[in-house]
């Protein structure tokens, strides 16, 4: 029995316990029957190890190079590192599809384990709507369409490798599972949506319970676009890290969109409002990652992530199709249920601002998905031929971006309900300071044209009125408790985790922001046709051309140019050519450092005599906080995840016997 | 300093700041390539404008710009020599002044479609009686204990 017979059995096996989950789960939410429930869960965690087992038997075929396996012959090749192989598991569709698969039954596991202890409906409903997403992948991934484990016979001698542009960065291996991760996540809320909607609750009790999954979907989709972006610029060669590809629209457009219900879920929390609105985004944000991975795999947009066309389109399409039609028809059908009873205060409060941020936002997906989809219409209606790309793009969401950072700013600093006008003064003054003082900068940084200006201006406002938070925060700890500052300020994160994480991820948006701007502003290009031991220069800095050198191994020729920079330092960039790919594919040269990246490629050189080669430089400021700023923006989401110090305090009061709320000091301030 | 000086005095450095940053100033020659460049498709990529590709084909289209621009053609000779060889689809934003131009218009009427329904429902909430500053400021101090210790 070889790894294929093993990952291609356990897939067939986990499908009926998929269907039997969700028999078992339903009736268990409805006849409130605990040993139906515990059949339930026992399916789930044995679906788990069942797919899991199916992706370790696909990666252990990779790293045997098994070519009698369809998929590792196309995607592997023998000379392909280890490391390369293992993540040649999501290289191609089928094995996308089961990475998606897996994690899919792990948080079916995770939700059935965790949340169905005391068999409440709710979660329960919930379990029963995973487990039927559950089964529609799993009948996915044993079509002969998607089906990993394929045989092929004969089997070749060797496979073709992976894509070259799969096998040549480290970050391959973060990226796809970062994003899978947020995609098959969301899975969370949408389900105890539904299973609110099914149920006819009225209340936030499904936000409550999903408010850590979707937060953690939300921040892993984002980490994972950040990742992906510096991968583009790590492996691509353009310089750039974003080019409105409908991958990357993809992607965004349900970050985007669960932007929105992160922060308007609050205002429900807070405010009893927009109920229904909250429906229709966690709806909307999981039908995106459907309408993303169908747009993408079914080669119905040209995109650099096209790396393979499959049938399984109209599979996700009718998918897609019924999670929209069978949700938004339950959210109608319960939408008498839904009546608002909060009201929204002044222009100036706080839930006002989350409306204009939702707004927004909301705005932002669409532009997103009208500029992907719109050269499928036109040519659809009149035959043209059209492109949509970064100019439009960026035309669209630039304002819309800089008017959210404005938001930004000034939506943790109102309070419900409605400001005066004093508190206005004392809120914004020192914030409103530094705003001009980051304009100055901008200026004197030698920006040109309102949008980076203005990107500097609200970055220093973001994180003042941050800085002033904390430091307010710190200080009232500080009277109050007597505490050190730096116990103060870690008590902050501790107790209040998810506002001043919330914090965190604002100060890792406003850095990302200034690194887009500077990086797209100021960034400066120039190229040569070089001999070996002439330089050229580039903003102020000479870079000396050393010479070629051909670089043979067993998967790719290289051709590395050498090159030294005017501070002694060296850098190389080359050109590989790999058996399974037409054109050359080019690494990019970079070094990095705090103030600006040297980024340098090899356009063109001398076949025959090795006598001169075209190199490309340019010189890109701040790039690297663009990917800092996403490691913030995960740290603050960590933050905002773990779970508040008090619960497990009072735990441990209850348990020791302490009477309860003596040692809680909320009760001075009262 | 007081809050409201420092307010006039932020406000009034961004808005000075802006004025000089948006201040029409004439483009070099190489800006303008890189302009022109960035309005046109790599034909061979996914996606990507002349000025980003690194490809054989994108870096020769834009040598061409660079030609056009030193002989001292307009914009719009430019941009007509390439939508004769390339057709509309070779420009990265569809045409404004077009039916075409349908998806400029789609985001801006969405967002003040959504603006005008929030704002038609603000205010509602009967707005409370006006506080005195101390009040104001021991509630405050209040709200932030409270979150601090929630």
């Amino acid at each position: 029995m070889t790894w294929g017979d093993v990952g291609a059995g356990a897939l067939r096996a986990a499908l009926p316990l998929a269907l039997w989950g969700i028999v078992s789960a339903a009736y268990a939410a409805r006849e409130r029957d605990v040993r139906l429930l515990g059949s339930a869960r026992w399916s789930a965690l044995a679906a788990f190890a069942l797919v899991l087992l199916a992706a370790v038997s696909m990666a252990a075929a990779l790293l045997g190079h098994d070519m009698s396996i369809r998929y590792v012959a196309e995607n592997n090749a023998r000379a392909t590192p280890a490391y390369f192989s293992a993540i040649s598991l999501w290289a191609a569709l089928e094995g996308s599809i089961l990475l998606w698969t897996t994690i899919l039954a792990g948080a079916v596991t995770y939700v059935a384990w965790r949340s169905t202890r005391s068999l409440p409906r709710l979660a329960t409903t919930a379990l029963a709507i995973l487990f039927a997403m559950l089964s529609f992948f799993l009948a996915l991934v044993v079509t002969p369409a998607a089906d990993p484990f394929v045989r092929i016979d004969p089997a070749p001698l060797d496979g073709r490798g992976p894509n070259p542009l799969l096998q040549d960065h480290w970050l391959m291996g973060l990226h796809p599972p970062l994003v899978y991760l947020g995609y098959v996540l969301f899975s969370i809320p949408f389900a105890y949506a539904v299973a609110s909607l099914i149920l006819g609750e009225s209340g936030d009790r499904w936000i409550v319970a999903t408010r850590r999954s979707a937060l953690v979907a939300w921040a892993l989709l984002g980490v994972g676009i950040v990742a992906g972006a510096w991968w583009s610029y790590a492996v691509l060669g353009w310089g750039g890290y974003w080019a409105w590809d409908p991958v990357e629209n993809a992607a965004i457009m349900p970050w985007l969109a669960a932007t929105a219900y992160l922060h308007s879920v609050m205002v429900e929390e807070k405010r009893r409002m927009l109920r229904s609105w909250n429906l229709a985004l966690v709806i909307g944000a999981f039908s995106l990652t459907i309408l993303g991975t169908f747009l993408t795999r079914s080669g119905v947009v040209n995109s650099v992530h096209s790396f393979t066309q499959s049938a399984i389109g109209p599979l996700l399409l009718g998918y897609l199709a019924a999670v929209l039609a069978f949700s938004f028809g339950l959210l109608l059908w319960r939408l008498p249920r839904l009546a608002e009873t909060g009201q929204i205060g002044a222009p100036l409060s706080r839930e006002a601002i989350f409306l204009f941020q939702n707004v927004l936002f909301v705005a932002a997906t669409a532009a997103v998905l009208l500029g992907t989809l719109y050269p499928l219409a036109v040519e659809a209606i009149s035959g043209d031929q059209l492109s949509i790309g970064s100019p439009y793009f960026d035309r669209v969401e630039v304002p819309i971006a800089l008017a959210l950072l404005f938001l930004m700013g000034i939506g943790p600093q109102l309070p419900w309900h409605g400001a005066s006008r004093a508190t206005l003064e004392r809120q914004f003054a020192g914030p409103v300071a530094t705003a001009g003082a980051g304009a100055a900068v901008a200026l004197l940084l030698g920006l040109r044209g309102a949008a980076p200006v203005l990107v500097w201006a609200l970055a220093a406002f973001v994180v003042a009125t941050v800085v002033q938070e904390m430091w307010r925060g710190v200080r009232a700890r500080r009277m109050l408790h007597g505490e050190s500052p730096a116990t103060a300020f870690a008590s902050l994160f501790r107790r209040s985790g998810r506002r001043y994480g919330g914090y965190v991820v604002h100060v890792g948006i406003a850095v990302i922001a200034v690194a887009i701007a500077m990086s797209q502003a100021l960034s400066v290009r120039a190229e040569a046709t070089l001999a070996p031991g002439s330089s050229m220069e580039v903003a102020g800095r000479t870079v000396t051309f050393l010479g070629l050198r051909d670089v043979a191994e067993a998967r790719r020729q290289q051709v590395v140019a050498d090159l030294r920079l005017s501070d002694g330092g060296e850098l190389s960039t080359a050109l590989s050519f790999y058996p399974n790919a037409t054109s050359a594919i080019g690494s990019p040269g970079i070094r990095s450092t705090a103030g600006d990246d040297l980024y340098a490629i090899l356009a063109a050189y001398d076949a025959r005599g090795h006598a001169w080669a075209t190199i490309q430089v340019r010189v890109i400021p701040l790039v690297s906080w663009l990917w800092i700023g996403g490691l913030i923006v995960g740290i603050g989401a960590l933050i905002a995840a773990l779970p508040a110090a008090k619960a497990s305090e009072r735990r441990r009061a209850v348990v020791l016997g302490t009477p309860r709320g003596a040692p809680v000091p909320a009760a001075e301030a009262k | 300093m007081t809050s409201r000086a420092a307010l006039v005095v932020g406000i009034a450095l961004v808005a000075v700041a802006l004025a000089i940053a948006a201040a029409p100033r004439s483009e070099t020659q190489g800006e303008r390539v890189a302009r022109l460049a960035a309005e046109l498709r790599c034909p061979v990529c996914q996606g990507l404008s002349v000025e980003d590709s690194p490809s054989d084909t994108a870096r020769a289209m834009r040598a061409l710009v660079e030609q056009r621009v030193a002989e001292g053609r307009s914009d719009d000779a430019i941009r007509a020599e390439f939508r004769q060889a390339y057709g509309d689809w070779i420009f990265l934003s569809p045409p404004l002044l077009d039916p075409r131009g349908l998806v400029w218009l789609l985001p801006a009427a969405a967002i003040l479609a959504g603006l005008a329904l929030v704002a038609t429902r603000l205010g509602r909430a009967p707005p409370a009686p006006a506080p005195t500053a101390d009040q104001l400021a021991l509630l405050r101090e209040r709200a932030r204990l409270e979150d601090a210790i929630e």
